[in-house]
């Protein structure tokens, strides 16, 4: 059965390689899990898909989406890069970032692209035709990347693809505060080929990824030429990576309250002095959780996506990161293949198409655990001091290596909060005696915020000296603005996009994506006047109006008559009503008549 | 109007109008005072409701309980076997249990040099990142080690380390949850606000390594109950800020609101624990309020939040009753769910407010005119004054007099003109007083200055110099004037004039200064201006050296200062007034409280050396 299976598999494989008269590899997609500490899970879906550029150019498009593909076109953009993220990557318990960050975005959307333009108003033409297509393709408000929210970044940004016209210009744009949820999740299993219904994207379900600890999802689009000149590709690339928190994730959804567990099921530690019936000091969890990923997911793998390849290492879809001494099983009725990589740190499973796959973990004691890479910075920033009027930023960046990093360091800031670059202030503790590390900041590229037509753009090139921490802090000066200005929440405050940092190698050795870390997002409370003020008055003054019209229109329509002319009421009135109606009737009855006569 | 414009400037001159000052003033004191006494009644004052629409209080089901009762007690005997630990093994064992639920610590020292001693600590915090949460908000849960009054917070502290354990599961949480264990109630908080802004004051205060968003609110909890525990009565909520800022009264509502509608228990205000609705027992909690407000000192852990903006509240258990606990834990655990509910910082009630019962209040719109028409008495005397000092020195007595008994002391008349009007005017309508102002402005500006002295010297002396320090100043505030009289007048020669201008501009000060800081910090300006009050009425007695010296003399007894120091020492427990001074002094340095200083010696103390010495000097001065 299994065998005949694999055949018709094969045959199915060979059937579509032919039809579509492309290589089966044109399409990869892959899922790793890892578990991390503290009851975390790390799950990291990738799919990439490649189309040749002369049939992208003839609008010839099979894995790459049509949709995208036209609006790239239209829009004259070479390279995209779209962001959809949320909460925080806790790097001092989880290590660095899942793809060195270069797959991650700051909180909210983020936006940044390579536009082919002869000059900078055309660019910005084409920029604002691809926010609108893009916002309307994904359900996300990308139109509000205005002017205002647009910069040209100098040094953060490297494109990955190859690019052969000269006349490229970057732009990027952030919306800190927009929410990322379902209906951005729906469009984008929509561009791949097995729209979730089959392959890893079946596990992607809106309930268990916006309960993340931290998601993010992303679209990247990049022309590729190989290096023996053969023809070019564009390679789209979309990735979701999530940490779930296994404890909450596998709580049924019928049932998602963490009522407290009954008494028996928490481990106490018997040898205090208190222990009784009525004391318990819990104890840690030494076992590593049990989960599987239909607990996890909420739902089974539907089996392998028919387009990846069926054989060979891009045929290993799902990958799981534990140590080798943990027990899996897997739980599937179709055929399935699992293989050892990195010293067994590292399983890989081929999935059976069109059964279900699922991996099971039980709880059990491990003697070693997976080596995490160490994050190569730490980054928090945050508001300080107080009051409607100024205020400060403070960015702390660690570098916990042993040697120095360069970095580049850019911030995107809203017009409103207009920052005072004297005050720009970066210290090194620990104060080392190496001169070269006195003045951190090696450049500035600084271009002010215009009232309400653009925001400052700041970017700095800075090192930092192995094992010390840099503080970058300014100050800034809140702006009024104009009550139309307000969002509707204007008590909230307004959120500051997240810095966005790069790490520069020295050894000049990197991958064209890149090692990035963000901070999080900021929220600047504004001077904000009193809204129910004009609400009040406008309450007051409509009802005066009203009033007044009321009156003087009720006097100007009625007709004033006599107490004695008015025709009596009662069932001599409602007579008098059915008589006139039928009067009328009759009268137009007999006039039609009298026409024909 | 034609007729109305010299009718009302005739008036100037009417003898009857330069009388009413006084009775005016008198009647604006009194009517401010009426009006306070009036805002208990119903009429005046209004039920409490909840404005955020956000908030939903008590609309959440509270699922603390169960196993975490056990978890609850283990954590009250591990909290009650740390009390006499050293502080290090304090903040590891605190650090351990947090960092076991899943959070990340983090510590912060601080130390303040207040008078020669000196108060050192440790806060333990622990950030849980919420789930819904991008970092950009954060609620602040407070149990500090040691409360208000020096008990340890045993069963506090073990409600806020079983609850963060709690709350880690909820994946609901759209704000970062923090919680404080600063190791006592006043210096602790507010080194830690202030290092969550960047705003710690020098180096003993440490940075904070570990930050979250913008803080919306803050709550802390007082439960001393020891490691058996001890079911409580009450909920005795605190809510007085520094300098008698308050919390935005929603928050206070819902507290109230949770307490007593979901989960059933009473809640007080202001130390009025049997509290029966009745008109005396709402004025006495007003009035409770209104000096904790005045005095604008810390009154919880809470107190520090207010300043910057964040909304905070104490809740201490009082009483002997049958609440444990759990009910407390689920009290807060609604009151966190009702603020993470937030979607904008708490704005929408009102921030100025007097409370006479936990559901009872009135709005700064109803009580303000009471503190203003007592700053307004002055301004009335002031200008009363300033008429009087340009008026010439005798009035003249009935010019067109025809009596014949007057014939001997003719009036010296002028013939004025205008167009083909001849009249006969006499001659001292026409005489211009000047007014000699810089004697009286230097004096004014002068005392006002010498203000600074005292204020100077409270926050700079050591602790055990406090008393002596203010038994000093008491004395020599009316030994100054009494002593200083004489030298005055025969040095610079003062006129009746120059005395007059003096209280004037004395006056006028006042009454500016109250009237602005009525709407900073209504009641310090409501009480500053009663205990003022006497100066309004006092006047120069020329030529009478012993009256004047007797009145300033009685003046100064009457004087709050020197009662309180003389009259009130053998009433007052002897530590009352050094705690008090202490308090005072601990308030500024800590918690940058400065109003009650700066008003006490920059505005009414002066004030009050001005009235003596214009009295005092008064006595010296020729009657003209």
């Amino acid at each position: 059965m299994l065998l005949h299976v694999r055949f018709l598999l094969s045959f199915l494989c060979l059937f579509f390689s032919q039809v579509i008269l492309a290589s089966s590899s044109d399409y990869h997609e892959r899922l790793l899990l890892r578990p991390l500490p503290q009851n975390a899970l790390l799950a990291s879906f990738n799919f990439r898909s490649n189309e040749s550029l002369s049939s992208f150019e003839q609008q010839n498009f099979r894995y790459l989406p049509r949709s995208v593909g036209q609006i790239l076109q239209h829009a004259h953009t070479k390279e995209l890069h779209l962001r959809f993220s949320f909460g925080r990557w806790d790097a001092e318990s989880w290590g660095a970032r899942p793809w060195n960050g270069a797959r991650e975005g700051g909180t909210g959307v983020e936006l940044w692209a390579w536009v082919e333009a002869e000059t900078d108003g055309e660019a910005n033409a084409r920029w604002l035709t691809l926010t609108n297509a893009l916002s309307g393709l994904f359900c996300a408000s990308l139109n509000f990347i205005d002017s205002t929210k647009t910069i040209r970044p100098v040094e953060i940004f490297q494109p990955e693809g190859n690019h052969q016209d000269a006349n490229l210009h970057l732009l990027h744009g952030a919306l800190p505060h927009e929410v990322v949820c379902t209906e951005n999740l729906t469009p984008f299993l929509k561009l791949l080929p097995c729209k979730g219904k089959a392959g890893i994207s079946s596990l992607l379900d809106g309930h268990k990824l916006f309960d993340a600890s931290w998601q993010t999802m992303s679209i990247d689009v990049r022309p590729v030429c190989p290096t023996d000149g053969g023809e070019c590709i564009i390679e789209i690339e979309q990735t979701v990576d999530m940490v779930l928190d296994i404890d909450r994730s596998k709580r049924p959804r019928d049932n998602p309250i963490p009522r407290p567990v009954k008494i028996e099921d928490i481990t106490c530690d018997t040898s205090k002095p208190y222990s009784s019936q009525d004391s318990c000091y819990p104890l840690d969890h030494v076992l590593e959780p049990s989960w599987s990923v239909a607990e996890i997911f909420g739902r089974p793998l539907k089996g392998a996506c028919p387009l990846t390849a069926a054989e060979g290492d891009e045929s290993e879809t799902v990958c799981l990161n534990v140590p080798p001494e943990r027990d899996v099983e897997v739980r599937t009725q179709g055929y399935h293949a699992q293989r050892m990589r990195e010293g067994g740190f590292l399983r890989c499973y081929e999935l059976p198409t069109g059964e279900d796959f699922d991996l099971f973990l039980a709880e059990q004691s491990l003697e070693t655990t997976i080596p995490l890479p160490q994050s190569p910075l730490y980054a928090t920033r945050s508001i300080v001091g107080h009051g409607q009027e100024r205020g400060g930023v403070q960015a702390v960046i660690t570098n916990p290596s042993d040697a120095a990093v360069d970095l580049a360091y850019l911030e995107s800031l809203p017009w409103f909060m207009k920052p005072y670059l004297h005050t720009l202030k970066a210290t090194i503790t620990p104060t080392s005696d190496n001169s070269s590390y006195t003045h951190p900041i090696k450049e500035t590229y600084y271009r002010p915020a215009v009232d309400r037509r653009r925001g400052t753009h700041l970017e700095l090139l800075l090192t930092i000296p192995p094992a010390s921490t840099l503080t970058l802090s300014y100050d800034f000066d809140k702006a009024i603005l104009r009550y139309t200005e307000y969002p509707p929440d204007a008590n909230r405050g307004f959120d500051v996009a997240p810095a966005v940092i790069r790490l520069l190698s020295s050894s000049g050795e990197e991958s064209p994506k890149g090692v990035y870390v963000r901070t999080t997002s900021l929220l600047l409370p504004l001077p904000t006047p009193d809204f129910s003020m004009p609400y009040n008055v406008i309450i007051l003054t409509s009802t005066v109006m009203a009033l007044g019209f009321g009156s003087i229109f009720n006097i100007l329509v009625r007709r004033f008559v006599g107490a004695d002319e008015v025709e009596k009421r009662g069932l001599a009135g409602l007579k008098g009503v059915l008589q006139g109606k039928i009067g009328r009737w009759r009268a137009r009855f007999g006039g039609k008549g009298a026409k024909e006569l | 109007m034609v007729s109305l414009g010299p009718a009302v400037l005739g008036l100037r001159r009417d003898a009857r109008i330069l009388k009413l000052p006084p009775y005016l003033s008198a009647l604006c004191i009194l009517v401010g005072v009426v009006w306070l006494l009036l805002l208990p009644l119903n009429d005046y004052s209004r039920q409490t409701y909840v404005s955020e629409n956000a908030l939903l209080p008590g609309q959440v089901h509270t699922y603390f309980g169960g196993s975490e009762h056990n978890v609850f007690r283990a954590y009250r005997h591990e909290v009650h076997s740390l009390v006499d630990k050293p502080n290090e093994e304090r903040v590891t064992k605190l650090q351990e249990i947090f960092r076991s639920a899943g959070l990340k610590v983090a510590t912060q020292k601080y130390g303040y040099e207040i008078g020669g001693r000196s108060i050192k600590g440790e806060n333990v915090y622990a950030v849980l990142q919420g789930p819904r949460a991008d970092a950009t908000e954060a609620i602040v849960l407070v149990a500090a080690w040691r409360n208000m009054n020096g008990e340890i917070n045993h069963s506090g502290v073990a409600l806020m380390l079983t609850l963060a354990r709690y709350f880690k599961r909820w994946s609901l949480w759209s704000k970062d949850i923090i919680f404080l264990i600063p190791q006592d109630s006043t210096a602790g908080p507010q080194a830690w606000v202030d290092a969550y802004h960047d705003a710690q004051a020098g180096p003993a205060v440490e940075p904070l390594s570990l930050k979250s968003g913008a803080l919306q609110g803050a709550i802390a909890v007082d439960y001393p109950a020891g490691p058996w525990g001890h079911r409580f009565e009450k909920l005795h909520i605190h809510y007085d800020g520094i300098d008698g800022q308050l919390p935005n009264l929603d928050l206070f509502n819902t507290a109230v609101s949770i307490a007593s509608g979901q989960t059933g228990i009473g809640c007080t205000i202001q130390r009025m624990y049997k509290h029966d609705d009745s008109y005396k027992d709402r004025l006495q909690t007003m009035l409770r309020g209104m000096v904790n407000q005045g005095l604008g000192h810390a009154t919880g852990p809470h107190s520090s939040f207010i300043p910057y903006h964040i909304d905070a509240i104490t809740l201490q258990t009082v009483g002997s009753g049958w609440h444990d606990e759990m009910t407390l834990g689920k009290t807060v655990e609604s009151l966190t769910r009702s603020l993470n509910n937030l979607l904008e910082h708490l704005h929408q009630s009102f921030f100025f407010y007097l409370l006479m019962q936990a559901n009872r209040f009135v709005s700064i719109g109803t009580y303000l005119p009471s503190a203003m028409l007592v700053a307004a008495n002055f301004s009335i005397t002031a200008i009363a004054l300033w008429v009087q000092s340009g008026r010439p020195p005798k009035p003249a007595a009935k010019p067109f007099s025809t009596d014949s008994k007057d014939e001997g002391v003719e009036p010296e008349m002028t013939l004025v003109k205008e167009g083909d009007m001849t009249a006969l005017v006499p001659a001292s309508a026409f005489e211009i007083v000047e007014r000699k102002l810089f004697l009286p402005v230097a004096f004014v500006c002068a005392t006002h200055f010498l203000g600074l002295i005292p204020l100077y010297l409270f926050n700079r002396v050591s602790e055990s110099a406090l008393y002596p320090t203010f038994f000093l100043t008491a004395l020599l505030t009316p030994a100054l004037p009494l002593l200083g009289a004489y030298p005055f007048v025969t040095s610079l020669r003062p006129t009746l004039q120059h005395l007059h201008l003096i209280q004037c501009f004395s006056l006028l000060l006042l009454g500016l200064f109250l009237s602005a800081l009525a709407t900073l910090n209504f009641s310090l300006a409501f009480l500053v201006g009663l205990a003022a009050a006497p100066l309004s009425f006092v006047r120069p007695v020329p030529g009478k050296p012993r009256i004047a010296l007797a009145a300033a003399l009685v003046l100064s007894l009457v004087g709050p200062g020197l009662l309180l120091c003389v009259v009130g020492r053998p009433w007052l427990p002897s530590e009352a007034l050094g705690g008090l001074l202490k308090g005072a002094v601990e308030a500024w340095a800590v918690n940058h409280a400065w109003t009650l200083q700066v008003v006490v010696w920059l505005v009414w103390w002066p004030a009050w050396v001005e009235g003596a010495a214009v009295l005092a000097v008064s006595g010296f001065v020729e009657a003209d």
